[in-house]
Formats: structure tokens, sequence, C-alpha cells
């Protein structure tokens, strides 16, 4: 609708958009006390707290992170020093205008990284980095409003593209997790098979008759390049086949968090029963009590002074993080 | 800026409403059918007890009423955000069915689309709409579309020396310098055909372009509003009679499907979905501006094309013809006009 139309819209609103949101000083009821380089320097805030919220908006639409170094350059510029001040400003309005928040990613875990990536960090690293500076926007409504029909785009066209990405990349996301955080490459494929989805997967666009499935390799790299799943390839030393094995993503472990996991898993079994919740509670919760298998040996690997897991580690042998790697260290 | 600012919504501003733009920015566009399922789903989550029937609201139930309630508090919300919800009727489909769009305020193409995607891409979209709204936007053939091999022909930057500047302003796109080797670091490599086909593909799914049964790409509703401004300023010249871009007479909106005055030099246009409501309200159907009897058989859109007796006769032929006023028509081929 051209501008010249909204306006007579919005002429009837216009007492109420006064009221709302004092902009400018003159519109500031009650605060007649405010000096003006105090109102200058709010509005400056402002406009920074709204570009932030704009830019967490804009990563989100493309899947891509919410990263403090891209902040800092597309969004305070000169104004670096006021970080703390405009992410929490933006935190709030995410919050009540939206019903967002930005959510930190969890770190790389360490298993994933290459040697080369392991002795870097050992390098870099001030002791405890737990910090990744990545975020994503999540949801902070209650869980009444994140069902399908609310959540999942419904239309035709692309939405229904959107929805079955969604529940492909859940129901992978939760094999993975009851598997207690890693999948083999044949388990997997063994899944997909069991739904018809070894060789295509529905497309993102089932409208284009052109292409209304995606081979299933494409699909996996976008799950992959959006942060839902990780791909580890180790090349034995031996000679050995490539040995690849499949885990959640950072984006994964934010959007598709345990209570998520235990959403889809009652919607796969129909409802929830005393069996399946002792079940549930028990995967999920030993994941979480198990002292992560190749994390410890890793773990301790990281301690060694060039991060190298050294030769009695049977994880010995390149480790190569495919494709994920693209966003993380631009 | 205290700590204990809280940002201000409007007036009784709730979940339910903070739900309802999040579903809209995650769809886009809503028309008014998915929008009373989606808000029929809202309500039941508002009224969600915990108890396992939820699904309790009739969509039928939902009235345009609550629809604008909910379309007014929204826009409410996010205005001193810069975004806005603007509608407009689908000139091809739906019979003319309105759909709401959630948009930027103030977009170009780089702004919308810079964020999810390449720097190529981007170049490659205003190509796309070069191609939409110069090349094939003549007086004598108003197509305002692309088929798509006209779409295949835009994927590198127009040949010859010009290349490099194209795309000179946006290279900050991090690791997409695969294809290395080229001749020159700094010019644009353009798009692989099987890049263009699924960007075009993913435009299409995300509600940007139409893709018609004959084939053709054109700005779907949503690309309509959000580029309003952009399209007008950029393609349209204030000093000239003769615009690119031009309005329906009925409704006033853009006009990139529908009729024209059978007089070639004539700027008139109108919708098909606006057509009846106009003649019904004068006496006679004659171009409002130079009298010339209005035939309705004179096209804006695909139809410039497809009405063409030699249309039918094989789509090889179609495209060797095509290429041999594309040809013709890029002679004069407009410069990127963005600084
Ligand atoms: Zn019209
Ligand atoms: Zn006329």
């Amino acid at each position: 609708m051209p501008a010249r139309r909204r306006h007579a819209v919005q002429d009837d609103e216009e007492e109420d958009v006064q009221r709302q949101y004092p902009q400018s000083p003159d519109d500031v009821d009650g605060d007649g006390d405010e000096r003006m380089e105090v109102v200058g320097q709010r509005d400056e805030t402002s406009q920074l707290i709204k570009n932030l919220v704009r830019y967490a908006l804009a990563c989100e639409y493309s899947r891509t992170p919410i990263r403090r170094d891209g902040i800092r350059e597309k969004v305070l510029g000169s104004n670096g020093r006021d970080f703390k001040k405009v992410f929490a400003g933006a935190q709030k309005q995410l919050q009540a205008t939206f019903g967002m928040q930005m959510v930190e990613l969890p770190t790389k875990d360490r298993n994933l990284l290459t040697a080369d990536q392991k002795r870097k960090a050992a390098k870099s690293q001030s002791q405890k980095e737990t910090v990744s500076n990545a975020y994503v926007l999540v949801s902070t409504l209650p869980e009444a409003y994140t069902k399908p029909a609310i959540k999942a785009p419904s239309k035709v066209q692309s939405a229904d593209g959107e929805a079955s990405y969604i529940a492909l990349y859940t129901m992978i996301i939760t094999i993975i997790t009851l598997s207690g955080g890693e999948l083999s490459d044949p388990r997997l494929r063994r899944h997909l098979g069991r739904l018809n989805a070894a060789e295509n997967m529905p497309g993102m666009n089932p409208n284009d008759e052109t292409s209304p499935s995606e081979k299933t390799e494409l699909v996996l790299q976008r799950m992959i390049r959006h942060g839902y799943l990780v791909r580890v390839t180790e090349s034995k030393t031996t000679g050995d086949e490539d040995a690849t094995t499949w885990h959640v993503g950072p984006r994964g472990k934010v959007e598709v968090d345990k209570d998520a996991i235990a959403t889809f898993v009652r919607a796969v079994y129909g409802g929830s029963n005393d069996e399946l919740e002792k079940k549930l509670q028990m995967s999920l919760k030993i994941k979480e009590r198990k002292p992560g298998v190749p994390e410890t040996v890793d773990e301790a690997a990281e301690e060694a002074p060039d991060g190298d897991p050294g030769p009695s580690d049977r994880r010995r042998g390149r480790r190569r993080q495919t494709e994920a790697e693209d966003e993380d260290d631009e | 800026m205290d700590d204990n600012w809280e940002p201000p919504v409007p007036a009784g501003y709730s979940d339910a409403n903070r739900a309802f733009i999040q579903a809209f920015m995650a769809r886009g566009t809503l028309t008014f059918r998915e929008a009373q399922k989606l808000l029929a789903a809202i309500q039941s989550a508002v009224s969600d007890d915990g108890s396992d029937d939820t699904d309790n609201t009739d969509p039928q139930s939902i009235t345009m009423a609550d629809f604008e309630n909910f379309i007014r508090t929204a826009r409410e919300a996010v205005e001193p955000l810069d975004f806005d919800i603007r509608n407009t009727r689908d000139q091809v489909r739906g019979g003319g069915e309105r759909v709401w769009a959630f948009i930027n305020a103030h977009s170009d193409p780089a702004t919308q689309l810079g964020t999810s995607r390449t720097a190529e891409e981007v170049a490659y979209i205003k190509r796309l709409l070069d191609a939409m709204f110069e090349k094939h936007n003549t007086a004598r053939l108003e197509v305002m579309a692309v088929d798509e091999g006209q779409a295949l022909r835009e994927s590198r930057p127009a040949g010859g020396g010009r290349a490099s500047n194209v795309n000179g302003n946006n290279n900050d796109d991090g690791g997409q310098e695969e294809e290395g080797g080229g001749s020159a670091a700094a010019t644009s490599r353009g798009l692989k055909h099987s890049e263009v086909l699924s960007l075009l593909s993913s435009l299409v799914a995300e509600g940007w372009l139409d893709k018609s049964r004959d084939g053709f790409y054109s700005l779907a509703p949503r690309s309509l509003m959000e580029l309003w401004s952009w399209l007008v300023a950029t393609y349209n010249d204030a000093d000239t009679e003769w615009q690119q871009i031009k309005f329906c007479e009925a409704c006033k909106e853009i006009v990139t499907y529908g009729q024209r005055c059978n007089e070639p030099n004539c700027t008139i246009r109108l919708h098909d979905i606006c057509e009846e409501g106009f003649w019904r309200t004068r006496g006679e159907k004659k171009c409002p501006k130079c009298s010339t009897p209005w035939e309705g058989n004179h096209f804006v859109g695909e139809r410039a094309v497809t009405s063409r007796s030699g249309f039918q006769r094989g789509r090889g032929r179609r495209a060797r013809r095509s290429t041999a006023a594309d040809a013709a028509d890029a002679a004069e081929d407009v410069e990127d006009e963005e600084e």
C-alpha cells in the first residue's frame, strides 16, 4: 500500500500513537525537568536499540546467528562502548513487542573441532571461554502458542516446505539426542530410509512443480548451514572408510530443546502415558548425567599443550567439520 | 536511557498479539482466510487451560473486524521499529484476494534481501528487476515478467568492461569465492544457471516472485508492497510523460498484470480485477484520457506475449524469437542505477 494511503489510516490512530510513543521531547509528558542533552542521548540509544532489533530479526529471517562482531560492525559502529546498554534495551524491546529473546548459542562442542582449531583455541583462549558470542532469536511465549497452527507457516507454497523442513530437522535432532548425542551416518540413513526420505525429501517449495522434492543431501546440507546439525567426518589414518557422525548443531540445541523433543516424541507416540514419560525422562536425563563419552577424552586432550589427542586416542585422525564452518569462521 | 526504561506497547497488548506478529513475520504475507486459521489457533491458545481439547475455536468465527483489530495493534507496535503492514489485492490470482504483508518501511532490494542472500545473489536480483521493468517492459511489449530463459540470460553481469562495477560495492560476503582463479578478482562472476534456478525457486517459495503456468516470473504482491517506493523511484522518471511503472486508473496501485489503452503511447492502465467496477461507474468503455475505445485486448503482463498468435507455436521458436526481440531492446540496456 502506498505511503499516501498509509497516512489516511494513521490519522485515526494519531492520538493513540502519540500517547504510546513519546518520541520527541515535546511528547514526553510529566518529565519536563529532563535536560535536552539527556534526551538527545536517549534518542541516540533508542535509534541503536531499534537498529539492533531490526538486525536481529533480519538475521533470524535467514537463520544466520546474530554475532557480537556483526552487532558491533553493522549496528553500533563508533558507539561500541554502548554494547551492554543497547543489547539490554534490544532484549526488552524484542520481548515487549515480539515475545522473543536473543539467546546465546552454546559454544561449539570441543570434540567437534579439528586438531588445528583446537590448537588455535588453546592458544587464544583465556582459560575458560564459555561464551560463543553468537545468539539466535527464540520465542518466549507460553507453550500453548508454539503449536504448529500458529508457529509453522500454514499457507501453500513455501509454508508447506517450511513446515516439512521443521518436521524433518526436529525428527533428526530427536533421534540424535535420544541416541546419546551422536549418530553414525549409516544409522541416520537407515532412519531416513524408513521414512522414505533416503534419496529425496519434500522440497522447500512443493508448489514449484519443477522441483516438488529435493535431494536429501541438499536438505541435510541446509540443516548444517542453518546450524541444526553438525556432520563430523573423521578420516582414518589406517585407510578404512571415513567415519561420519551426526551431531546436533548450536541452533538445533537452542530451538529444539528437551521440551521440544519430548513434545515431538509424544506426538509421534500419539499422546503420553506413564511408561513413555518414564522412558523420556530417562533418555533425556541420562544424556544429561552421562559424563559425555567422547567429550571427556577430548576435554582432557584439550589441556595438552598442542591440543593433540595423542596416539592412544581412538579418535586419532583428522577431523573435519563439514560445511558448518562457513558461518562460524568469517 | 535508564535501566527501568520499558519499551512502549499499544494499550492492551498481550501474548496473543505477540504470537500474531511472530506468525505473520514467519509467513511474510497473510490472506484473510489464512488469518482466520491463525487467529483461531491463537484464540484457542489464549483459552488453553492445559487440557487436551485445545482446537476449539472455529476459524469461520473469526471476523474481518477481529483480523483488522490484530492488524491495527500489530502496526502500532512495529511502526516505531520501521516495520509496517500493508495490503493490496492480488492482480492475478484468487479473484483479486486481498493480501497483507509484513514489510520494512524503507526498503530496497539490498536491504531487504541482503542479509539472507549473498552479494552475488543480490546483484542478480537487481539485474532481474532491471530485466522485468526495463528490458521486457517497452511501449511495444509491456511484459513486466521474464520467462526462464530470459531469467537465465541475466545470470551474469552484462558483458564486456562494465562487468566490474555492477557488484563492486558489496563484496563483503565472505566465503563465496570458491570459484577462484577468475581473471580479475574485482569482477562479479555472476551466478551459475543452477544457482539462478535455485534462487528463483526460493524467491517463489518465500512469496517474493510468482511463477505462472506459462512459466513467467513476475513480482508477487509481497514484493510490490515491500519495494513499492523503491521501484517507482528507480524506474520512473518524474520529468517524462512515459513511465516505466504505471498505475491502475481505478485503484491507483501498480499494474504488472492487466490491460492497457489501445493507443500505444497512452499511459492508462487497468487491472482485470478492477475493470468491472470501473466501467460500471462510466457510461462508455473509452479511455478516460485519450478517449480511444477500450477493447480490453491489449495487455500488460505475460499476456502481452502469450496472447500473440505466435506464442502457441512451440516454445523453441518462441525462445529464439524473443531472443531477437531482447537483443533489440537490450541495445539501449540501461546501466546499473545504484551508486
Ligand atoms: Zn486496480
Ligand atoms: Zn488512452
